[in-house]
């Protein structure tokens, strides 16, 4: 039966002080999630944090930015890829970081243990450009007004627009932020497991109220609703098909930074970056006798092919790609796109349970009879 | 460094004055006459392919193609409004697995690229990652390139822009990079084969051999040279002069904004760890980075260790240890193209800090990356007597400072 | 003056496994001392400590680095050292540039024999990194 907390505060303030009382109380050794960097007008990065002050009025944690600089689901791979944590953290991410970071799991790349894991609501985060550009503090008001309403503003990325994810499942804690009004005087926390409930039992200025049992209001049904479409449309501009694949990456410089800022494709070593993949001479004079030309360095669309067919069945449609491409291709649109047509030929949801196994790693005695002749 | 390749030593250091060079018809621009040039080294199998930058289907940008039909020749643009692969890269990219066997569909290969891509094809073969031997490269005077991203947003725009700016020498919309380039040319010494010179006062075009080899070609194409070059190249002196300064007032405008650990943290504090720099960076070849290896992947003891000694850590960690990290491998063969700063989601300035890092190391080396392919790469040699200043002198025994009680 | 002497740099002395450890064996034996918060770090020879490690501890939380090897003409494996001291160049020229204060790293030879000369060096850093004060990079989160 979920529990729920209700602060009369706003939900910023809520945010920092249960994470300022986790850390304070030691309940946990550490906190990540983001926070400013640099000096007053520097930037913006994700952080262990283990001071409570950084999550004073004056402190730099920034829990609820609407910011994503880098796909936390990866961090938290990274943080726990040795092995897993001895001492408990709180990690404060989105509900694509998380669906990430149970994907790295499942394929050994990271471990839950000792990880309080805190999520929301989702209505989007702003592109990177806007962080690069430092307008992100002028956008929040408009930001925050459209979230109270259930609704993206128009400039976050458009992945995010498209996103029918937005409500996260297996998060011990969800702030409930999409659609909940008066966001500066009250917040909402639904606590979804026993290790959730655990953690926050005893902590001041809540009042425990027994919610609905569902996070998902009426409200909530309409954004599902709108989302859809928006996919739809998204979809709709980018043709992957090979000759729409050759025009959009035509530009591409196979700086290979989209696989690099993805949080699902962690091999040490990429086949596209081994010596498979280094060409002899021999080869691209064989392609001149049989083309008369050949782009160098070659395999622009096939290292696209490749990374789709490795990873496609895992994308979570974050977007960290797009941001990051710097020929502005739609990279996340497009491997969105495919990740859906596959995610439905398989009826797999990457990130919905730690326990349900990658496509490519199962099988049924009988089943995808229409891909054998 | 194969015999070959130390035999293709390029540059006559000992001439200051050019000399002469071969003038080239140039009635519908530089680059219609580069491309019928070309076309007519293919057709006299002077060169057996010509590696150089192609409109890519699209239309919204270029992409270098290897080619020995004459038919895409005609999409190519020798000196295109935009770099998005740096062409050391590229030559690399070609010839890293060797030189081939010298199969007759790419015995020899002209590579039309700007200078400081040659200087990095250059340093790439000294760091045996690329192999020259089949190459003839051909440089052209550069006036820049604009910024990727810009380029895409309008590619008409861009390159209507480009060429006004290129026309009226006018470096302010390029690369931030290319605007303070004092290497555009190929003076004081040439370091391609063939050296195509825009700069002429007097609006012509000429190609100047650069090395024995670029003399055998023009001679195979039957192109005397004999048109005097000393207008050009005062042009070109007094262009590189302006630049000279102009670049060390960047850099010193540049320290100020960067120098100190505030300053720099301040600097590098949107960066988001996406390592482009490093991967668009013609030098940077590692196929494994030491920033990505598992040296730096840790256990979750040792980053809570950190987090606990700082009050947090920076997550994913070693962000400045990157940059300068990437700078102590690479700076000493930077050739300032600003490829980094160009593939930069977060605007951070990292090849113009790299590129006044590298002229102070190099200088402090002694040493000018790709201007000699038979000169040694400064880590790999050493004189007996040299660098004084980095010793500690130790001049008498040193008794320990007593402190004074308070 | 309390401050300084509350002040206990942390420093890391890099030395090669011939001269440099051969340094602080003779000063072992002749019963010299150096102050504790000095760190030894043993490398093979100066010629492979690589760059990046010069710069590393600077940025965890390393007030100071000494790096120590043969002489000149001296080194075990020829010519180590004359790289080595190409390489520190290099890194003080960056740190030079960036302004992160290329004096909190010093490279001194030190032979086999010389025990006095070692823990001289350890404690003349010692003191030149106290009055210096502590490394404004070791706070610094956001690294």
């Amino acid at each position: 039966m979920r529990k729920g907390l209700r602060f009369n505060k706003g939900a910023e303030e809520t945010v920092r002080e249960l994470l300022r009382s986790l850390l304070e109380s030691a309940r946990v050794s550490g906190v990540l999630t983001l926070g400013r960097t640099g000096g007053a007008d520097g930037g913006v990065a994700y952080s262990l944090f283990t001071d409570p002050d950084a999550f004073g009025t004056d402190g730099v944690a920034l829990p609820l930015l609407p910011f994503m600089p880098a796909n936390a689901g990866g961090l938290l791979s990274r943080l726990t890829l040795k092995r897993p944590l001895s001492e408990p953290i709180a990690a404060v991410v989105r509900p694509c970081e998380l669906r990430a970071f149970i994907e790295l799991v499942k394929l050994n790349q990271g471990s839950l243990d000792n990880i309080l894991l805190i999520s929301s609501t989702c209505g989007g985060v702003y592109p990177l450009d806007v962080g690069a550009n430092g307008s992100l503090q002028e956008r929040l008001p408009q930001y925050w007004e459209a979230v109270e309403q259930g609704e993206l503003d128009d400039d976050v990325r458009s992945t995010c627009r498209a996103c029918g994810s937005f409500v996260p499942e297996n998060a011990d804690i969800t702030i409930a932020l999409l659609g909940e009004t008066d966001l500066e005087a009250q917040c909402t926390l639904y606590l979804n497991t026993e290790k959730g409930a655990t953690f926050v039992d005893g902590l001041e200025g809540a009042e425990e109220t027994p919610m609905p049992g569902d996070l998902e209001t009426e409200l909530i049904q309409r954004v599902y609703s709108q989302r859809a479409a928006c996919q739809d449309a998204l979809f709709a501009e980018v043709d992957v098909g090979l000759k729409g694949l050759i025009d959009t990456f035509g530009r591409c410089i196979s700086c290979q930074a989209c696989k690099t800022v993805c949080p699902i494709c962690y091999c040490r070593l990429c086949y596209f970056d081994s010596q498979d993949c280094e060409r002899p001479l021999e080869f691209y004079q064989g392609e001149l006798k049989r083309k008369g030309g050949l782009r160098v360095p070659s395999d622009t669309v096939f290292f696209q092919l490749g990374r789709l067919a490795h990873m496609s069945a895992s994308c979570v449609g974050c977007g960290m790609c797009t941001d990051v491409c710097p020929a502005d291709i739609p990279v996340s649109t497009i491997f969105s796109k495919v990740g859906a047509s596959v995610q439905a030929l398989f009826d797999y949801q990457p990130g919905r349970d730690v326990e349900e196994e990658p496509p490519l790693r199962t099988f049924e005695a009988e089943e995808l009879a229409q891909v054998v002749m | 460094m194969s015999d070959t390749d130390t035999a293709k030593c390029k540059g006559n250091r000992q001439a200051q004055t050019v000399g002469s060079g071969t003038a080239l018809p140039a009635e519908d621009g530089v680059e219609a006459a580069l491309v019928g040039w070309l076309k007519q080294t293919l057709d006299k199998r002077v060169f057996d392919a010509v590696l150089v930058p192609v409109e890519v289907p699209a239309g919204d940008s270029f992409a270098y193609l290897l080619l020995r039909d004459p038919a895409i020749l005609d999409n190519a643009s020798p000196l295109p409004p935009v770099m998005p692969i740096q062409g050391g890269k590229v030559i690399s990219r070609l010839t890293m697995r060797g030189n081939g066997n010298q199969q007759p569909e790419a015995a020899r290969i002209a590579a039309v690229v700007r200078p400081c891509e040659a200087r990095a094809a250059v340093e790439l073969a000294k760091l045996q990652q690329a192999h020259l031997d089949n190459l003839y490269l051909i440089t052209i005077d550069c006036p820049g390139v604009l910024p990727l991203s810009d380029y895409i947003e309008d590619p008409a725009a861009g390159a209507a822009r480009f060429a006004q700016a290129a026309a009226q020498r006018d470096r302010s919309p390029m690369r931030p990079t290319c605007q303070m380039c004092n290497h555009f040319s190929m003076l004081p010494a040439p370091i391609s084969d063939l050296h195509v010179a825009t700069l002429c006062s007097d609006g012509t075009l000429s190609i100047v051999p650069g090395s024995p080899e670029g003399a055998r070609v023009l001679e195979e194409m039957d192109m005397p040279v004999e048109t005097s070059l000393d207008g050009w190249a005062a042009q070109v002196e007094a262009m590189e002069q302006a630049q000279t300064e102009r670049r060390q007032q960047a850099h010193a405008e540049l320290r100020q904004t960067v120098a100190g650990a505030d300053r720099l943290l301040d600097v590098f504090s949107s960066c988001i760890n996406c390592h482009n720099c490093q991967r668009v960076c013609p030098i940077c070849y590692c196929r494994q980075c030491y920033f990505e290896s598992d040296a730096l992947k840790l256990p979750p003891e040792n980053y809570m260790a950190r987090a606990e000694r700082k009050g947090a850590l920076r997550f994913s960690p070693d962000t400045l240890l990157f940059h300068i990290g990437r700078a102590l491998h690479m700076i000493l063969s930077c050739v300032s193209c600003g490829a980094c700063e160009d593939a930069c989601p977060m605007d951070i300035p990292v090849g113009q800090v790299f590129s006044l890092l590298a002229d102070r190391a190099q200088e402090t080396l002694g040493y000018v990356a790709g201007e000699r392919l038979d000169e040694a790469l400064p880590l790999v040699t050493y004189e007996m007597e040299e660098l004084g200043h980095v010793e500690q002198p130790y001049v008498a025994i040193y008794r320990e400072q007593e402190v004074q009680d308070a | 003056m309390s401050e300084e002497r509350s002040f206990e740099p942390k420093i890391i002395y890099f030395m090669c496994s011939w001269c440099g450890s051969g340094g602080s064996e003779t000063a072992a034996a002749h019963h010299l001392q150096y102050p504790e918060n000095v760190i030894p770090s043993r490398v093979n020879c100066t010629g492979a400590l690589p760059a990046v490690h010069i710069v590393r501890p600077l940025i965890e939380g390393a007030d100071g680095v000494v790096i120590s090897g043969c002489h000149p003409g001296d080194c075990h494996y020829n010519d180590g050292n004359f790289r080595a001291r190409r390489r520190v160049a290099l890194v003080k020229s960056l740190l030079d540039t960036l302004g992160l204060e290329s004096e909190r790293v010093w490279f001194r030879y030190v032979a086999h024999g010389e025990g006095r000369r070692f823990v001289d060096t350890a404690a003349e850093f010692n003191d030149h990194i106290k009055k210096l004060g502590p490394n404004p990079l070791k706070t610094r989160s956001d690294t």
